[in-house]
């Protein structure tokens, strides 16, 4: 399959900020989230993906062409990308039909009226942004960055700006229109559930640079960090100190360390649901922020431990300000991120 | 697209750095050449006369003192309306608010006029005092209601819910500070630099000088006798003054444009003003009166033939008199109007490369361009007159016996005006560029349209209504400007210059008829899109 992107030894300095290097290939008709917190530089490498940024060292390649290098930086028309932005970046100026025909120049009347209808916004043909919802302001972005027909479709936290009750809507437009045009997708988000609603492979991101990436599942089942643990799955992650005979001390006990990767900062990785309350006076305690009642049986409490917050499972709601609390999973010990 | 087009958009922008280089920069550079050139070469002869030049002490102490008094006045008067019409309960506020900036279109001699025929005697410092400061009293108006309509009145709620009344009104003024300060030095830095009005009332029996009228009058004796030193020290006292007011200018430019545009979704609220609710429209009662009132009713006057004491006064005469008019000052009136519209143009096609670079790129370019705004105008003529008639290297734009005769033509003085009023429209437009989304833009960037097309149909278009704003601005203040017009021989015969001169000859009548064209025309272009949209004003704006 060929590779409509490619990154190489990306490196790019902001004032303090510095992004990579770091390597990303996207497949062609590819579904990629870079998922990460604030700060994280995905925002960044996405600006020197669309060319709104030059890199300071690296490569970019989009298609067959090289448009990144220390003696290439294509201008951003000239990668022909499309550029879902978040607060919509929309030209308050122009009506929704003056937006496409601006940015399509070969775009002809009636193809802008029936993408602008696919993209339901059939009524607001002659209207201006100020006169759009959220989420109609947000369509029209994405039909305006797919007018062109471009190969490779970025979005940044398109749903940031829309309300929750237009969320699914706008979700559904962006797969069916990316899914017809067999346009690859890169998703820019802090947000797993965007996330996870607009791509089917993810890359981590943390401190400008690429922790963990794999098929959207995989990673979700099987993290390799206790960063995309907590970061993609809201685990707990709890600290877990070395002995000098290979063993881990954590709050729920010595355990055998069991993996030889990362950067040497072991965590005890506590899935949501996989501690539960005890009467055991000797276990560690933690303070009961809330009990809500779970999906099946039970109840779900939130316990404060540490610096983190676990959901424990209950049978009953705890009577004091604090809770026992056990492990009944498996103890998972994974480092907080992969060696560089 | 690529490289060349890029630098193609770039054009204006070196156009408009040649034209402040040409008109701004290098004219200064020669006035204070000038003050070191003597007839036998280098010499500080002017500069040493200086400290020995009593008169020239007093002038300038005297322009301070005028300044501040103005301001203060100008601060009462359009501070007060402002907030009167935007934060209180005033009656009639809706027609009030549109108002208050009327006065701006009103040349501050025709207020000097309206106020020397109502009161015979006007050759004291208070009233220049009071009728400059109520001149420039919009400037401090409209700045304050923007000031006040840009803090968001939940946080001027949340005040006052946690400390009282006298906190929360404590912090609205500390909110509003940087837009007050910034009119309020646009009011000191326009009376300081006035050279025409207080010049108008030394003929009304006015004693003592500002420092402008001192360059001036200094300069204009130049030809019969006056020395070399005492022709160039006030240019040397100016100097370090020009100096203190481009920083003036430049704080005040530099405040209007670091108040935040807060993204207001609530305005204050109004504040109920009790049993003063009436009492209180004495004051945009009072500052209208003064300010728009006094004249046109004055001029009206003289239209109708009250200077001529024809009795009885009545549209018989107000005929004759505008027949008058349409024979001797007619053309004045439409030089004024074209040279007007021309450097509004000028000024405009200038302003968007200069407020766009200066807003994305280069702030400093602020400063370069509040240079002109800070030099008393009679200064800039005087250096404009020297730059492009004395140098030789400018000799040849001025052409020859058989040339073109640029230096006193149309073309000369629309330059000189677009270079006095480039930075208010450059100020206007820049405010306007920050506002805009820098995400917009860049999305722009990603369009595969030329630089020149994506220039004009994604930064230009966008600022349009803010040009439009910095056009009748430009407008106005050049329909107003008199200064520049004693200084630059095309600009001798513009409406208000003659009309500064034919009261003095018992021209009233006519004159009175080509200034209520002229503020008409002046008030009638801002009206326009309005009046053709069906647009509601908004409140000083």
């Amino acid at each position: 399959m060929s590779l409509p992107v490619a990154i190489q030894n990306l490196q790019c300095t902001r004032g303090a900020f510095r992004l990579g290097p770091l390597s990303l290939d996207v497949a062609a008709g590819a579904r990629i989230a870079i998922v990460g917190p604030s700060g994280s530089g995905k925002t960044t490498l996405l600006r020197c993906l669309a060319g709104l940024e030059r890199p300071d060292h690296g490569t970019i390649r989009i298609g067959d062409a090289l448009v990144d290098d220390d003696a290439t930086h294509a201008s951003p028309a000239e990668r022909h990308l499309g550029l879902v932005f978040q607060d919509g970046g929309l030209w308050p100026h122009m009506t929704a039909l003056q937006h496409l025909k601006f940015a399509a120049p070969g775009l002809s009347k009636q193809a802008a009226e029936e993408l602008l209808a696919r993209a339901g916004l059939a009524d607001q043909t002659h209207q201006r942004p100020a006169q759009m919802s959220g989420g109609e302001a947000q369509r029209l972005g994405l039909v305006r960055a797919l007018a062109p027909n471009p190969q490779v479709l970025l979005l940044d936290e398109p749903l940031r700006s829309v309300d929750v009750h237009q969320r699914d809507g706008l979700v559904l437009l962006v797969r069916t229109l990316c899914d017809e045009r067999q346009v690859t997708s890169i998703l820019v988000t802090h947000d797993r559930d965007e996330a996870l609603a607009l791509a089917d492979y993810l890359a981590v991101m943390r401190a400008g640079q690429l922790v963990e990436q794999g098929p959207a599942i995989e990673l979700l089942q099987r993290p390799r960090t206790a960063f995309t643990a907590a970061f993609l799955r809201g685990a707990a992650c709890l600290a877990a100190n070395r002995d000098g005979d290979g063993r881990v001390r954590t709050a729920f006990g010595t355990l055998a360390a069991d993996t030889g990767e990362g950067d040497g900062d072991l965590r005890l990785v506590v899935f949501p649901g996989e501690v539960a309350t005890t009467d055991d006076a000797n276990a560690p305690a933690g303070r009961v922020l809330a009990t809500l009642p779970a999906d099946g049986d039970g109840l779900r409490v939130r316990v404060a431990i540490e610096d983190q917050i676990v959901i424990a499972r209950a049978d009953t709601a705890p009577t004091g300000t604090t809770a026992h609390l056990c492990l009944t999973g498996r103890p998972r010990l994974l480092p907080w991120s992969l060696p560089r | 697209m690529g490289a060349h087009s890029e630098r193609y958009t770039k054009a204006p922008l070196w156009l408009a750095l040649a034209f402040l280089t040409a008109f701004a920069v290098v004219p200064l550079a020669v006035l204070a050449y000038e003050t070191v050139a003597g007839p036998d070469g280098f010499t500080l002869a002017a500069w040493r006369a200086l400290a020995d030049d009593d008169n020239l002490r007093e002038q300038a102490m005297a322009s301070l003192r005028l300044g501040l008094v103005a301001t203060v006045l100008s601060l009462l008067l359009g501070g007060g309306t402002a907030w009167l019409c935007t934060a209180c309960d005033l009656p009639g506020r809706r027609w009030f608010g549109p108002l208050a900036v009327a006065p701006l279109v009103v040349p501050p001699i025709f207020v000097a006029m309206g106020l020397a025929d109502l009161w015979r005697d006007v050759s004291g410092f208070w009233p220049c005092a009071i009728l400059l400061g109520t001149s420039h009293a919009p400037f401090v108006a409209v700045l304050a209601a923007r000031g006040l309509r840009a803090v968001d009145g939940r946080a001027y709620e949340a005040a006052l819910l946690l400390r009282g009344r006298a906190a929360a009104d404590r912090w609205l003024l500390r909110s509003i500070a940087p837009e007050l300060i910034a009119g309020c030095l646009l009011a000191f830095l326009f009376t300081v630099a006035d050279h025409g009005v207080p010049e108008f009332l030394t003929v009304k029996g006015k004693t003592w000088h500002t420092y402008a009228e001192g360059i001036f009058s200094r300069w204009s004796r130049r030809a019969v006798g006056t020395t070399f030193a005492e022709v160039q020290s006030p240019i040397v006292a100016a100097l370090p003054f020009l100096a203190a007011l481009v920083c003036l200018l430049w704080a005040a430019l530099r405040l209007r444009a670091a108040a935040p545009d807060r993204g207001v979704r609530q305005p204050l609220p109004v504040q109920p003003l009790g049993r003063l609710r009436w009492p209180a429209l004495l004051l945009p009662v009072a500052y209208l009166a003064m300010g728009i009132g006094v004249p046109v009713l004055v001029l009206a006057r003289w239209a109708l033939g009250s200077a001529q004491e024809r009795e009885p006064m009545g549209l018989d005469y107000l005929r004759e008199s505008y027949a008058k008019a349409m024979d001797q000052g007619f053309a004045a009136f439409s030089h004024s109007v074209w040279l007007g519209l021309g450097t509004a143009a000028v000024v405009v096609l200038l302003a968007l490369p200069l407020a766009r670079q200066s807003a994305r790129r280069w702030p400093v370019l602020d400063v370069v361009a509040a240079l002109p705004a800070a030099m008393p105008a009679i200064l800039l003529g005087i250096a404009l007159v020297r730059t492009f008639t004395g140098n030789p290297v400018f000799a040849w734009i001025g052409g020859g016996a058989d040339g073109w005769d640029f230096y006193s033509g149309w073309g000369f003085a629309v330059c000189g005006y677009a270079v006095r009023l480039l930075p208010f429209a450059a100020l206007t437009l820049a405010s306007q560029v920050r506002r805009q989304s820098l995400t917009a833009e860049e999305a722009g960037r990603l369009v595969p349209r030329s630089a020149t097309h994506r220039a004009l149909r994604l930064h230009v278009a966008p600022l349009l209504p803010a040009a439009w704003s910095a056009f009748v601005l430009t407008f106005v203040l050049a329909l107003r400007e008199l200064d520049l017009a004693v200084m630059l021989p095309a600009a001798n015969a513009t409406a208000v210059r003659r009309l500064a001169n034919a009261v003095h000859f018992q021209h009233e009548d006519w004159s009175g008829v080509i200034a209520l064209m002229l503020l008409a025309t002046a008030v009638l272009l801002p009206l326009l899109p309005s009046l053709l949209a069906g647009r509601k004003l908004s409140s000083l704006s």
